[in-house]
């Protein structure tokens, strides 16, 4: 077959490649310039302007989608150009653009090697892109690769010495381990399908399911490969230590980012339909095992933490085990668009919020081996009044109290499980929220109610960065959340209409 | 079936001879301490997943398998290369290449 290639193809992956060329643009100045380290133009606002480009061109995508429905499927239907993709992309350019603009204040980040920091960041952000479109299972293991070997070199690129570099060694084996039990996985199901690509899974997929073994086996594997990568329970191990030892806007980018693509790329398995069958009713049962093991597992360990950023952490696990239910939603019902829409939304505040919650934390770390617990925070109303409510309002959204986005998030999610039937589930999850309000809400009581401590007081550096970005995310948590339902019309919309 | 089907090497094992490699590859990476045993262990998973895409794209007569194998083969390439530049990284600071000084971030 010969595959026929138009310009409005390269228009439609256009975020991607102006993405890959400006990530260029900081290295090749310092190459230019004799390998000194560029201007901050060079090397910090070019980028960004290049993700504001970016976000422009998918912009203009989602339009002409909506307008004349471009082709679907590009590539010789490798990439898909849908919803859910444009979407993630957006998701993904949201968190880099933000984490980018907290980095350079960083005191993690190396100062003589940072154009080359924000080109292996660019280029994460790229391979995250790759995943969201990909239609092809071959293409969402290069995309994985590419953002996970971008990320274990900046996390070892931190100028603290010690936790980082385990930090990093860590994700490097369990992220390989992961990748190659995900490859086994993609091999059973190519030998038993055929095809490596989504569209054509769909036709066999649920035939398959019920005869062929090796096809579970093989979905099996790639749900164990990318729930090591979106930390589900008995996977979730790596996750305290790594995030603990990258610096906090690397966390976020790493928290959202992988997160909402590798969801994406679930979702897009899970719609293959592969679990609607009798054979599978087994694996149905254990994931839904494992989405209340991560929501339970996440919340009660969070609790005996004291450390801020491993509390994130856990609660980052929990998270994925909402977001699990969201999936079980989709593969189950044979309209996906409830599923993945709740899904999405999920995801999509879940990046506001993460962004939000690490900004603030990046404000504390000002030494390289400082660890920020809930006792820094105390009576910080007094002296920071604002800077206390914001933190308020990252905390009560991350624990869905309304009118916060946090709250709507779970609330679909909720109600397309309910619609699916999937009762006891969401009695689960509501009981694990119940339980994330004491964790959630011990850092604004300490805020509020507790004198501070004086040998806990350090030297509070402000830094314009993080209060812009602090402040936009807190700004779209109470925007989005009190508007939450024409947001959510929209991405079920463009779901619908390009899923 | 012939007689002589039972001796003729065939799609199964293959898939055995994978399967036994891909475990010998996970034992390896989660019981070894030493880095570059455990990035041995890696790429010899990623070879037996290799060798499984062969298998069945040449008993299927399906001509994508050796074309995952390149891209499958160049990622394995570069995953070595930032195990090893990690792995110099963690040589220059602890003077060891082993995991088992890593039990310091249990809190």
């Amino acid at each position: 077959m010969l595959s026929t290639f138009t310009t409005m193809d390269l228009y439609l992956l256009s975020p991607m490649i102006l993405l890959f060329i400006f990530s260029l643009v900081p290295v090749f100045t310092k190459v230019l310039n004799k390998n000194n380290e560029p201007s901050d133009m060079m090397s910090l606002y070019l980028p960004l302007i290049g993700i504001v480009f970016a976000f422009i061109a998918t912009c203009g995508i989602i339009l002409i989608k909506i307008v004349n429905g471009a082709p679907k499927l590009i590539f010789s239907g490798s990439i898909m150009v849908d919803g859910l993709a444009m979407w993630s992309v957006i998701i993904v350019l949201f968190i880099t653009f933000f984490a980018l603009v907290l980095i350079k204040e960083s005191s993690f980040t190396p100062k003589h090697l940072f154009s080359e920091y924000v080109m292996l960041m660019l280029n994460a952000a790229v391979g995250m892109m790759v995943v969201a479109y990909s239609n092809d299972f071959i293409l969402t293991f290069i995309g994985i690769e590419m953002a996970s070997l971008c990320l274990y070199m900046l996390i070892a690129m931190s100028e603290e010495t010690r936790l980082s570099k385990e930090a990093a060694i860590k994700y490097f084996v369990l992220g390989s381990l992961a990748s190659a039990i995900l490859l086994y996985g993609i091999a059973f199901i190519f030998g038993t399908t055929g095809t490596t690509q989504f569209a054509e899974i769909t036709e066999t997929a649920a035939t398959l399911a019920s005869t062929s073994r090796l096809f579970l086996v093989g979905c099996v594997l790639v749900f164990v490969g990318l729930g090591f990568k979106v930390s589900i329970f008995p996977f979730h191990f790596w996750t305290p230590d790594v995030y603990q030892g990258s610096s906090s806007p690397l966390t976020a980018f790493m928290a959202a980012g992988i997160k909402a693509v590798c969801f994406a790329a679930l979702l897009r398995f899970f719609a293959t339909g592969f679990l609607a069958v009798d054979r599978a009713s087994g694996l149905v049962s254990t994931i839904q095992w494992l989405a209340v093991m991560s929501m339970m597992l996440g919340n009660i360990a969070a609790l005996r933490q004291n450390h801020l950023k491993r509390i994130l952490a856990y609660s980052s696990i929990a998270h994925s085990g909402y977001l699990l239910m969201g999936l079980l939603v989709v593969g189950l019902s044979t309209n996906s668009v409830l599923g993945a829409s709740g899904t999405l939304f999920y995801l999509f505040s879940y990046a506001i919020m993460t962004i939000g919650a690490f900004g603030f934390l990046s404000l504390f770390e000002k030494s390289e081996n400082s660890m920020v617990t809930v006792d820094h925070l105390k009576g910080l109303a007094y002296r920071r009044p604002y800077l206390a409510l914001v933190i308020s309002i990252f905390m009560l959204s991350l624990a869905g109290i309304p009118p916060l986005l946090g709250f709507f998030s779970k609330f679909y999610i909720f109600s397309a499980a309910m619609k699916q039937g999937l009762y006891w589930l969401v009695i689960w999850g509501v009981v694990s929220s119940v339980i994330s309000v004491y964790f959630y809400l011990k850092p604004v009581v300490y805020m509020y109610m507790k004198q501070e401590d004086e040998a806990l007081v350090g030297e509070f550096k402000d830094s314009a960065s993080v209060s812009f970005t602090v402040g936009v995310s807190a700004a779209l948590i109470v925007i989005v959340g009190l508007s939450s339902g024409p947001l959510y019309a929209l991405i079920r919309g463009s779901v619908l209409s390009l899923f | 079936m012939q007689v002589n089907d039972m001796l003729a090497v065939g799609l199964n094992h293959y898939l055995f001879l994978s399967a036994i490699i891909f475990s010998i590859g996970i034992l390896t990476v989660l019981l070894r301490k030493n880095l570059i045993v455990i990035l041995m262990g890696i790429e010899l998973m990623l070879n037996a997943v290799n060798l499984s895409f062969i298998a069945f794209s040449h008993f299927s007569n399906n001509a994508n398998g050796p074309v995952i194998v390149f891209f499958v083969m160049t990622l394995a390439a570069a995953e070595a290369g930032v195990g090893l530049a990690l792995m110099v990284t963690i040589f220059k600071r602890f003077k060891v290449v082993d995991i088992s000084i890593f039990e310091k971030l249990k809190n």
